[in-house]
């Protein structure tokens, strides 16, 4: 017994630094729930502070599991429900097994799905990237750095999540008929140092391998650094995803061919407005297909200078 | 079965281990309402013959019958089927649990049938009436953590009792109890022998086989060596079958005369007893004794004099010079060493070789630039193998491969590769044989002789007898009385390790040879 | 050389063997530099951790100690713009603190060294996230120049990655340190019996504590040459596991998690073991999935021959054995 209020002691200090609890109650909060801690969030977050600033009878929050685990985020969606927010936005660790914790929270709170989409759900709006057709895109730009084909490999943290899946199919879908094989894809389990070591390994297996793709945000910057490392830049070709500041630096340098970037900021923004405008009974932003898609864009030697500014601005201003 | 035919019957026994062997061609009988006292030396083999009647260890040869049905392989449940029931000098309690689930442990009454649920209810119900018959002042429900050693003591018989065992065997049953609790103990089996139980009782207080004992046998390394019926019981018949010597003749007096300074203590105050205090003068040149029960404050005095334990007040003085010490490292510093009582646990690192024990307590002697110099460590500890009679192959052999008593003489080493002033001895002789003893005692006195200043703290009276020159009594933690060498006599000593607030009970007079 | 390390060794000929046999780019020159370079990021933290667990201790803490030091260290690079040599004396030195705490926690408090490092990688990883905002730090936009320092940390010397040479020295120090000097020895001693070593007059707390103390420093070493290794730090996910690794690589190489036992040696083969293990299943197209499955088996095998091994030879010399055996106690 002793023991146990001992441990009470540390719960309730950290209790008390967290007096935002006791102000929402005052305030509508809308929480924007993510999988996992990366930049790219960090820009959704962003958006998310431009709609706060455009509607700030509302507190708005970002909430980051501490592992990348559906059980975890399940937590802290039950968490949110108990709070009794007003409105949802998430990025379902695993959407098609969690219809049921998504559906009690679409019954409690208005709920979105960012990033990865669940449409067997409840869910008001889906607001993100297609993958699958970002995947196309990216495959599209595989056959334009190997016109005459070649080998390609790819990288990724897991293949169970979704955006995996669906962005592998769509590259799949790009090259289908085409001259370049995809000899295999590495997993890491979202360890760097070994999606380092993976691309180090198939560079010193694979001498005629012609291009590397990088389908996690981490995996292209990784790619970048293990080819320059082998000295491989001039025979060896990068296509990547996501905005991570050394794939920009390889796409200014020329090393990475192009990056297929998904635009979080909107991601974050269009959420949180959307959320707003639901609450206040406004549904004419919701079209029928319930998917409002955030185009991706291609990032390659011609746009990359600006882009890369904008990006600093974004990740700057703490 | 038939009245004469008994209830334990072992014969021939032998067991070997590697190098050595432990009992040879013991033949042992007990019969239904007897009581065997079993006695002998430490190593004598008493606990190997234990063993393998628990069934822990099995024979090398021999056969053994219990209740007439012969056991080629004795297992430990067969033993306890078998209607054989333990008290251990060294508890076997599980001290977390209640009082009633350790004496009904492995046999609790269970209720709610295939639920196996535990019936707490029952086993109080029956677990009250025996701590009752035991005169024990705690009930079921009490935590064994809190009970006294002596109440322990009590559980465990009540255990043995709950067991309905027909052999209990009292292995040092009073070596923590008080005399009142002795004598209850006494009472008790010859209660239970009037019950028609046999009794094997194994102990060194030898009044306590004079008062309870049908019979005696006697092993002394590893043989069975003469047995003694009820009429030729006695203390010097005991002891001359045990040791089969004179007693006195261990004591060989001093050079010369202790000198003055030594270690001083004046009202030191030690955790065990935090409101008694202790003064004490340790000669140089002397081996002072320091007697006491089991629990009186011998050890806690020696681990506060080294630093073990914090003293709680008081003055150490060394050669007239106030110490401050709480922490081994200084008492090392000082020159004040202790032998610990547990070799195995705190003499020795048992996994590291001899030289390695040898140096360890004054290693940056043998370091430059803090790296060892290995070369150096080997000649001092060969020289301590060499001058110690350690019996090793090489000073490379790790420690734990020697016998008890060469591991002592390992530690020994330690402090002698060094600058002894005071030595602290704890039960130095525990565990070892006769002629290691010997060797020991030999060295204590030529310490002594070199002007080191010796404690040595023993219940083994034999041993406070014959080696020391003054003898210190504790009692609760504070020293009852100092007997100077021609008022030696284990009257003596026991009359001030008791208090001297008690008559003399007939059951413990004279409870040591 | 033990029997334990030529074991070890033998294992890594055989599994080397298989591996080249599969695949003769095994051996090729860029591979076996890409492993030397892995071995010596591993290497120097495991050295550590093996220091620790020879106490009778374990740090399960360093895996986050790399992601909270490592998102330090990138911001005291690329927003403090602190001189490269300050800013790795400040990741050094933190790292030695961290190190010091546990061990006067271990020590002081008498808290189980499993427990205090348990808190550690849970409070560490905390803070790195909460520090960072759970964005990931990197070079990307650094604006100083690194290059000293990225070539010290991730180039190669002779054509020699510097981490492996770092972990060579590093290696040869602690084997001093370790096998020859005073303090190691009592680190065995206090890693065996702590209660007789406080018996001997040694100051077993400042041992204990000087362990931890080591295994920080180096846990901080390792920080710098990770995060150049990687280039950026995702504070949810750097490091992870890291301290397994480390474990594993110390198991592997002979230390007893009850103590007393291991030598450099060792836990050196222990983590170039794990790193091949590793790089063979790229090299040989196992799929990416299997590789934590691959290494547990391993270790596995490893851990059962070396427990059959040693009880096979205890036996050999106890029937050998023409001393007497401690008889059993009365």
């Amino acid at each position: 017994m002793k023991r146990r209020s001992l441990l009470a002691a540390p719960a309730a200090l950290a209790l008390a630094g967290a007096p935002r609890i006791l102000h929402a109650q005052e305030k509508k909060t809308l929480a924007f729930v993510v999988n996992v801690s990366a930049d790219f969030w960090t820009i959704a977050r962003r958006g998310i502070e431009k709609a706060n600033r455009e509607h700030p009878e509302f507190n708005m929050e970002m909430i980051v599991p501490g592992q990348a685990s559906a059980a975890e985020q399940r937590r802290i969606v039950d968490e949110l429900l108990a709070r009794k927010v007003a409105g949802i936005a998430i990025s379902a660790i695993n959407p098609g097994n969690s219809t049921e914790m998504l559906n009690r929270a679409a019954s409690q709170a208005v709920l979105f799905t960012t990033d990865s989409d669940a449409p067997a759900s409840n869910r008001v709006v889906y607001i993100g990237t297609d993958n699958v057709a970002a995947g196309r895109e990216a495959g599209a730009q595989m056959k334009k750095a190997l016109p005459s084909g070649g080998k390609a490999m790819l990288f990724v943290g897991t293949m169970d999540a979704d955006n995996a899946r669906e962005r592998v199919q769509g590259i799949r879908e790009a090259l289908q008929g085409g001259n370049i094989e995809i000899v295999d894809i590495r997993t890491d389990e979202s360890d760097m140092a070994r999606a380092k070591r993976n691309v180090e390994d198939v560079l010193a297996r694979y001498a005629d391998i012609d291009l590397l793709v990088g389908l996690w945000a981490y995996n292209t910057p990784q790619i970048y650094q293990a080819v320059k490392g082998a000295g491989r830049e001039n025979r060896v070709k990068i296509v990547g995803f996501d905005e991570d500041g050394l794939t920009l630096r390889g796409v200014a340098d020329g090393t990475i061919y192009s990056t297929v970037v998904q635009q979080p900021f909107e991601f974050g923004y269009q959420s949180m407005v959307g959320m707003v405008k639901y609450l206040n009974n406004d549904r004419s932003f919701i079209p029928a297909s319930k998917q409002i898609i955030i185009p991706t864009r291609i990032i390659d030697k011609s746009n990359v200078e600006e882009f890369q500014k904008q990006m600093r601005d974004l990740l700057r201003t703490r | 079965m038939a009245p004469d035919l008994p209830l334990l019957e072992l014969e021939g026994i032998g067991k070997s281990y590697p190098g050595v062997r432990a009992l040879d061609g013991v033949d042992l009988r007990l019969h239904a309402g007897e009581v065997l006292g079993l006695v002998g030396e430490n190593g004598a083999g008493k606990s190997t013959l234990m063993k393998i009647l628990g069934g822990v260890v099995p024979p090398s040869e021999g056969r053994v019958r219990i209740g007439g049905r012969e056991y080629p392989a004795l297992t430990v449940s067969e033993a306890g089927a078998a209607g054989i029931a333990f008290v251990h000098q060294e508890l076997n309690l599980f001290d977390n649990l209640d009082v009633a689930s350790n004496v009904l442990f492995g046999r609790e009454p269970l209720r709610g049938g295939p639920l196996r649920l535990l019936d707490r209810a029952a086993a109080r119900a029956r677990v009250a009436p025996l701590l009752q018959r035991l005169g024990a002042d705690f009930g079921p429900d009490a935590r064994v953590a809190e009970l006294s050693i002596a109440q322990r003591q009590l559980v465990e018989i009540a255990k043995a009792l709950a067991a309905e065992a027909r052999i209990i065997i009292l292995d040092e049953p009073t070596s923590s109890l008080t005399l009142s609790e002795t004598a209850r103990l006494l009472s008790l089996v010859h209660e239970l022998r009037a019950g028609g139980t046999g009794v094997i009782y194994i102990t060194h207080r030898l009044g306590e086989i004079i008062d309870c004992a049908d019979r005696v046998v006697c092993l002394r390394d590893g043989r069975m060596v003469g047995a003694l019926a009820r009429e030729e019981i006695s203390h010097a018949a005991m002891i001359r079958l045990m040791i089969g010597r004179d007693l006195r003749s261990l004591y060989t007096p001093p050079a010369r005369a202790p000198g003055e300074g030594g270690l001083e203590l004046r009202g030191l105050r030690t955790t065990a007893f935090p409101e008694r205090a202790v003064d004490l003068h340790i000669r140089p040149g002397e081996i002072l004794g320091l007697a006491g029960l089991v629990g009186s404050g011998r050890t806690s005095l020696a681990r506060t004099l080294f630093g073990i334990d914090p003293a709680l007040g008081g003055d150490i003085r060394l050669h007239g010079k106030a110490l401050r010490i709480t922490e081994p490292a200084q008492a090392v510093a000082a020159g004040i060493y202790l032998v610990p009582e547990d070799r195995k646990a705190a003499g020795l690192v048992l996994d590291l070789s001899i030289v390695q024990n040898v140096t360890l307590a004054n290693l940056p002697a043998y370091a430059r630039l803090g790296l060892v110099d290995r070369a150096r460590e080997e000649v001092a500890s060969e020289a301590q193998r060499q001058s110690l009679h350690i019996k090793a192959p090489s000073c490379a052999v790790k420690a734990g491969t020697l016998s008890g008593g060469n591991q002592q003489k390992v530690v020994l080493g330690k402090w002698l590769s060094m600058s002894p002033r005071v030595m602290l001895f704890d039960e130095p002789t525990r565990g070892i044989d006769v002629g290691a003893r010997g060797e020991i005692y030999a060295l204590m006195r030529k310490l002594a002789d070199s002007g080191v200043a010796i404690l040595m703290i023993s219940s083994d009276m034999e041993e406070v007898i014959g080696v020391s020159d003054r003898i210190a009594v504790m009692h609760e933690g504070r020293v009852s009385g100092m007997l100077e060498r021609n008022a030696f006599s284990e009257q003596a000593v026991l009359r001030l390790a008791i208090g001297q607030t008690e008559e003399t009970h007939a059951g413990t007079e004279a409870a040591h040879p | 050389m033990s029997k334990k390390e030529l074991g070890l060794g033998l294992l890594l000929i055989v599994i080397g063997g298989i591996t080249a046999a599969l695949n003769p780019l095994f051996l090729s020159g860029t591979n076996l530099l890409n492993m030397a370079n892995l071995i010596g990021l591993f290497g120097v933290f495991s050295i550590g951790q093996g220091i620790i667990i020879i106490t009778g201790g374990i740090d399960l803490s360093v895996g986050s100690m790399f992601a909270l030091l490592g998102v330090i260290l990138v911001d005291l690079l690329v927003n403090f713009e602190l001189p490269w040599p300050l800013a790795v004396l400040v990741i050094l030195a933190a790292g030695v603190a961290l190190g010091l705490l546990h061990g006067l926690l271990v020590t002081r408090l008498r808290l189980q060294p499993f427990v205090v490092t348990l808190c550690g990688l849970l409070i560490y990883r905390g803070i790195a996230r909460y520090y960072t905002q759970d964005g990931t730090m990197g070079f990307g936009y650094a604006a100083g120049d690194l290059d000293t320092l990225t070539w010290l940390a991730s180039g190669r010397s002779f054509g020699v990655p510097n981490p492996f040479i770092i972990l060579l020295v590093v290696a040869a120090c602690m084997a001093v340190l370790l096998h020859r000097s005073v303090f190691g020895r009592y680190l065995y001693a206090v890693g065996r019996n702590e209660e007789a070593a406080r018996h001997s007059g040694i100051r077993t707390n400042a041992v204990i504590a000087g362990a931890y103390l080591i295994g920080g420093g180096l846990a901080g070493l390792s920080t710098v040459l990770l995060v150049f290794y990687t280039s950026s730090v995702s504070p949810s996910s750097f490091g992870n596991f890291y301290e397994l690794y480390a474990i594993a690589a110390a198991v592997l190489g002979g230390c007893s998690l009850r103590g007393g036992e291991g030598s450099i040696l060792g836990i050196v083969l222990g983590t170039v073991l794990l790193q091949i293990l590793q790089n063979l299943v790229n090299i040989l197209g196992i799929p990416s999935s299997l590789n934590f499955a691959v290494m547990g088996s391993v270790i596995l095998l490893g851990v059962i021959a070396d427990q059959q091994l040693s009880r096979r030879k205890q036996v050999g010399a106890l029937s050998r054995s023409p001393a007497p055996v401690a008889s059993p106690a009365e």
